[in-house]
């Protein structure tokens, strides 16, 4: 599972019909600082996470093909979980606390 | 899933059994750096190497798409299929705004 902050969405009408319904959402995974690592990844989003929000997402396929209800499905990633403050004190907008 | 433009195809001559038909891409995906707004492409090419990506799609030269990494790939296929990158969505707009 990757810390990482919603950077915005997408909509695309030809997909795998697993995906359909879903909402898509652009993961940037992040540090403890805020910082982005690596490349931003589309995960699906059943908690409708909020721009710039962070939210941890997880690359467990076999999960994520449980939640589609299609075992065929190619999903990878999802929004596991809405993040409320990575270090006590900050919200879910704020890096640190500094 | 991550986003790439596609920016070429490849044909086969010999290949498994089990990719035989198959329709594939070479995909340049997207950085932070070198990210699709809107409906607007970014120019040139991004950092990240190049992949090669089963379609069945009928994704083009040009059209941007997101494409599964990894195990997954492989899971629409009724047979054991030696595949690790596969489209999964051709895109239509994208809304893209960065934390500077």
């Amino acid at each position: 599972m990757l810390l990482a902050r919603v950077e915005g969405n997408l909509t695309a009408t030809r997909k795998h019909p697993s995906f359909e319904g879903w909402r898509l959402v652009i993961c940037q995974p992040i540090g403890a600082a805020g910082e982005p690592e690596g490349a931003p990844q589309i995960a699906i989003d059943a908690h409708g996470a909020g721009m710039h929000q962070r939210v941890i997402i997880s690359s467990d396929g076999a999960a994520t093909r449980r939640a589609v209800g299609d075992e065929k499905s190619p999903a990878r990633w999802m929004v596991v979980a809405v993040v409320d403050e990575v270090a006590p004190g900050t919200t879910a907008l704020q890096d640190s606390i500094a | 899933m991550r986003l790439g433009t596609v920016i070429g195809r490849v044909t086969l001559s010999k290949a498994e059994p089990a990719l035989t038909g198959a329709r594939w891409l070479v995909v340049s995906p997207f950085t932070r750096e070198h990210f699709q707004q809107g409906t607007e492409q970014p120019a040139g090419l991004s950092k990240d190497p190049s992949l090669v990506v089963y379609d069945n799609l009928g994704a083009g030269v040009g059209n941007t798409i997101g494409f599964v990494e990894g195990r997954e790939a492989a899971q629409p296929f009724d047979q054991p299929t030696p595949i690790d990158a596969i489209s999964a969505a051709m895109v239509d707009y994208i809304f893209y705004n960065p934390k500077s």
